[in-house]
């Protein structure tokens, strides 16, 4: 939907609201997804829908429906069901009043090319992916997915656009296209993965042949005794850890209600000098949204400045409780989350994954991690698997593959020994190099 | 709704599709959520749309729309006509389907007391005594509560002549006590983490004491706080039910998906160790381990006349007194595995995705003998008591879980509370160390509210029937390092 279309829609609720004070979210899109398995093509979906929620505000209550029905009988319902919700919620102490017309930072995320793209398009590329791995004696399984608007990994729906009768209108609209592959022989596998605002990015072929050359280096793993090693941490390995970290560190409800380990911390080393994290919507490999699920425009925030605690990211709440303004990371009101980063960037350094390896004695190059679950969030300490490619680095380089591991670890400690990355890259939804660290505690091993 | 559904069928079979069906889903969702006094959540929310599923020269197509006009329906069918002829292209084998007879109902689960026509107030209302409950004890940091009501009617039609007509209703909720102190945070949930649902009406809500346990998760989470750490080391442990419901969901449940089996989710949920081979001979776990598949399980989140493939709902053994018998399959997975018949696992999450093999509800059918009875003919143990984190490896064998709160049994008897619970195993020898289930009466349906699998990922729910159980000489305490 066009900021044109989204504008009229939105502004067509708004003129029903008479005196109520009324707030319209709008999300939704198109997605596009080709999966295969065994190198075929297994499952091959398309959808597209709108949805728009509505947010009444009857002085200190607030009521909100949600609805697909976009038709002028439909919106009138939603706003009426909004408003029965209004009326009888109890009265919340955080309401704070509309936001008025707000300026937003351009964010430049479609690519036309992206949002045209076919099945057929889709379908000769993983043609391509597959030839590699069938060429290599592998099964080929993964996703090539490509979309357009705001429509999530699990069908959740971003904000595309929102409004209020206090005169606020904003619009993001995203392209996004990512390829998932996974070469595998039984139990051994390898796997690649890229992620981009434009498909042009994204080459299924060399993809394929990263996952190939991954699972054929981790023929045959030896099982090594589980233990404290130096490890490199891949892009994907490190995305994972930090996200965990992200939803229950950086955002200051969590620190102010003493859950985080930023509680009482600000200004004080809690990492190691190489940690610089920020969250930064305008970064190029990001391109996220320019405004936060309140309107409010997002600030790129310092978090972490070389191991030393600079800043939380807000919502509108948690910003006026310590009298200040909101960053711009607050998702709709109201909610029990609080803020939260959503474009997460550890800046990189100038090593390679070789020159990373090299460094290590006798240690671990892990490709990715899997089933991350948190154990203790004080401390971000972090259960999960290794998986797709793990390989013993003995004397700097790398020698031959490692059955999977189970780590427990803590992911504050783990930055607080990192002494080597490289450049930073998009992996999922963070930008993040790949790390070296001086000691992860692998905790079990499995059978494969 | 009749002549959409049957414009979608005629529009996809012209264009080519040599298999057709289609599903419009409409839902009617509610979710309260109430913390410290304060509304987090108060939603009220609707959807309704059409997915057509197809399949071209041995190729799968699905698209789904919310324009539920003439126009907006055919061309959707096209569009999944389009998409199935682009699978086509890359392909081995074209997909076949297990034969199911052209079913023709109207099934819907039992609602005695509709949640849509309870005002919200009321809901509120007990949703914030229940907060204000669990805040008064001193030393909780923030009290939650909240509660959900969903009603989704699906209606189906296959160019095979079936023509179903469903309705489902759930409800449920959960409390939520957090505890801060220095670095330890101690959470507490009732009836269960991530709250308790089934299918049925507002009854449920009636029936369950929330005011009465209220204040004791608060004093728990409290007390853990300065309780004991759970020792570590390898010892016995007794579950209570709806830790091991989420035990069975992970470590017999997704493996036991045949789609998983085939290696159809390899890229992102993972395989399974469970393949082929071994069904009718692997001793999954011990003799007192029965796991059975149920569909038509009274109030189960995962229960339903039809699956979304039109499969009729069916009860089967996976687990049978130990040996591993049985799979959850599909009308496509079905013949791998010798079957004629899909045993009706297929469900989405919505009109907008595509249905794939779910979990149906599968419990551990009950042992015997009451929870005392257990605790006295243990020596030492430790009893951990509701799900705090979980994890498990991409073929389902390495698991750790950790619990809210955890007594140690000595000689029979709780003799102290301890936090930080935590258990790490190997699924088939986890199971073998079985000894002893709980009977029917300390038997309940716990629930799965979050169960992601697929891509566009999707989110089912679904019911474990558990009582409490004992395992031998199980890793203790893994999760917990000075170090790390």
């Amino acid at each position: 939907m066009t900021r044109d279309e989204a504008k009229r829609l939105l502004d067509r609720l708004l003129a029903k609201a008479g005196s109520a004070q009324v707030e319209a979210t709008l999300g939704g899109g198109e997605s596009y997804l080709t999966r295969f398995a065994n190198n075929e093509i297994t499952q091959n979906v398309a959808e597209s829908r709108h949805v728009v929620s509505v947010r009444v505000a009857d002085g200190k209550r607030t009521g909100r429906a949600t609805g697909n029905d976009l038709s002028d009988e439909g919106l009138s319902r939603l706003l009426a069901r909004a408003e029965e919700a209004a009326k009888v919620a109890p009265e919340s102490e955080s309401a704070l009043p509309f936001l008025g017309p707000q300026r937003y930072r351009e964010v430049d995320a479609v690519d036309p090319a992206t949002a045209a793209l076919g099945p057929d398009a889709r379908a000769r590329e993983v043609g391509r992916a597959v030839a590699r791995t069938l060429a290599a004696g592998l099964d080929g399984a993964g996703i090539f997915e490509t979309g357009h608007g705001t429509i999530g990994d699990y069908g959740e729906l971003g904000t595309l656009a929102m409004a209020n009768t206090s005169g606020l209108f904003a619009y993001h609209s995203e392209t996004a296209a990512t390829f998932s592959i996974s070469a595998l022989r039984g139990t051994e596998s390898g796997w690649a993965r890229a992620d981009s605002h434009a498909a042009s990015d994204i080459d299924g072929d060399a993809l394929a042949a990263r996952a190939v050359d991954k699972a054929l280096r981790a023929h045959s793993p030896k099982a090594w005794e589980p233990g404290s090693y130096d490890v490199v941490l891949e892009p994907a390995a490190v995305s994972d850890l930090l996200q965990e970290m992200n939803y229950l560190s950086f955002g200051a409800l969590a620190i102010q209600e003493g859950r985080s380990f930023l509680t009482g911390a600000m200004g004080k080393a809690v990492l190691g000098e190489t940690v610089t994290l920020r969250d930064d919507p305008y970064h190029p490999l990001h391109r996220g949204s320019p405004f936060d699920g309140e309107g409010v425009p997002t600030l790129p925030v310092t978090v972490i400045e070389r191991g030393v605690a600079r800043s939380a990211v807000y919502d509108r709440r948690t910003a006026a409780k310590e009298g200040r303004e909101s960053t711009g990371h607050g998702l709709a009101y109201p909610n029990t989350f609080g803020p939260l980063a959503r474009s997460l960037v550890l800046e990189g350094g100038s090593d390679t994954i070789e020159g990373l390896v090299a460094g290590v004695e006798r240690g671990l190059l892990v490709t990715r991690v899997w089933y991350t679950n948190v154990v203790d969030p004080k401390l971000v300490n972090v259960t999960g698997m290794t998986r797709d490619g793990l390989y013993a680095i003995e004397r700097g380089k790398v020698t031959h593959g490692v059955r999977n591991f189970r780590f427990n670890q803590g992911i504050v400690a783990m930055l607080q020994r990192v002494d080597g990355m490289t450049a930073a890259v998009r992996a999922g939804a963070t930008v993040c190099p790949a790390v070296r660290v001086r000691g992860f505690r692998m905790s079990s091993g499995t059978e494969f | 709704m009749d002549d959409l559904l049957r414009l979608a069928l005629d529009t996809a079979v012209q264009r080519g599709a040599t298999y057709a069906d289609a599903r419009i889903v409409e839902s009617e969702r509610e979710d309260l959520h109430v913390k410290d006094r304060e509304v987090g959540s108060l939603d009220r929310s609707q959807s309704a749309g059409l997915g057509v599923r197809v399949i071209v020269r041995g190729g799968w197509g699905y698209a789904a729309t919310d324009d539920l006009t003439p126009d907006g329906v055919s061309a959707c069918a096209a569009r999944a006509v389009a998409i199935g002829e682009a699978s086509s292209s890359v392909l081995r084998e074209p997909v076949r389907l297990a034969p199911e007879p052209a079913h023709r109902a109207v099934w819907a689960s039992e609602c005695a007391v509709d949640p849509f026509r309870i005002p919200l107030e009321r809901k509120l209302d007990l949703l914030v005594r229940c907060s204000d409950a669990t805040k008064k004890v001193r030393g909780v940091t923030t009290a939650e509560a909240f509660f959900s009501f969903l009603r989704r009617r699906t209606r189906f039609v296959s160019s095979e002549g079936a023509d179903l007509d469903q309705t489902a209703t759930r409800s449920g909720g959960g409390l939520v006590a957090l505890a801060v102190s220095g670095d330890g945070v101690e959470r507490r949930s009732y009836p269960q983490s991530e709250g308790f649902f089934l299918s049925r009406g507002y009854e449920l809500i009636d029936e369950i004491p929330w005011l009465e346990n209220a204040e004791r998760i608060g004093e728990e989470a409290v007390a853990l706080l300065t309780a004991d750490r759970c020792p570590a080391g390898e010892m016995d442990i007794i579950l209570e039910g709806s830790q091991l419901g989420l035990q069975i969901h992970e470590s017999c449940g997704h493996p036991t998906e045949l789609d998983r089996a085939l290696g159809m989710e390899a890229n992102y949920a993972g395989t399974s160790f469970l393949t082929t081979e071994k069904l009718g001979s692997l001793q999954y776990g011990s003799p007192a381990v029965t796991l059975v598949a149920d569909a038509t399980l009274r109030h189960g989140l995962s229960t339903f006349g039809y699956d979304d493939e039109g499969v009729e709902a069916q009860r089967w053994p996976i687990v049978d007194a130990g040996r591993f018998a049985g799979y959850l399959t599909s009308r496509e997975t079905a013949h791998r595995i010798g079957e004629s018949r899909s045993r009706g696992c297929v469900r989405a999450d919505g009109w907008h995705h595509t249905p794939m093999i779910r979990m149906v509800n599968l419990s551990l059918m009950p042992g015997r003998g009451s929870f005392e009875d257990l605790l006295s003919d243990t020596d030492h143990a430790i009893y951990m008591e509701t799900n705090r984190s979980w994890s498990i490896d991409q073929l389902r064998y390495n698991f750790q879980f950790a619990a809210e709160i955890g007594w140690e049994i000595k000689k029979g008897k709780r003799v102290r509370m301890v936090k930080g619970p935590s258990y790490q195993g190997i699924t088939t020898r986890f199971w073998n160390s079985c000894d002893f289930v709980c009977g029917p009466e300390e038997w309940m349906p716990w629930s799965v509210m979050n169960c992601g699998k697929g891509q566009p990922g999707q989110v089912a729910e679904m019911t474990h029937g558990a009582a409490p159980a004992r395992f031998r000489k199980v890793r203790v305490g893994v999760a917990a390092s000075d170090e790390a």
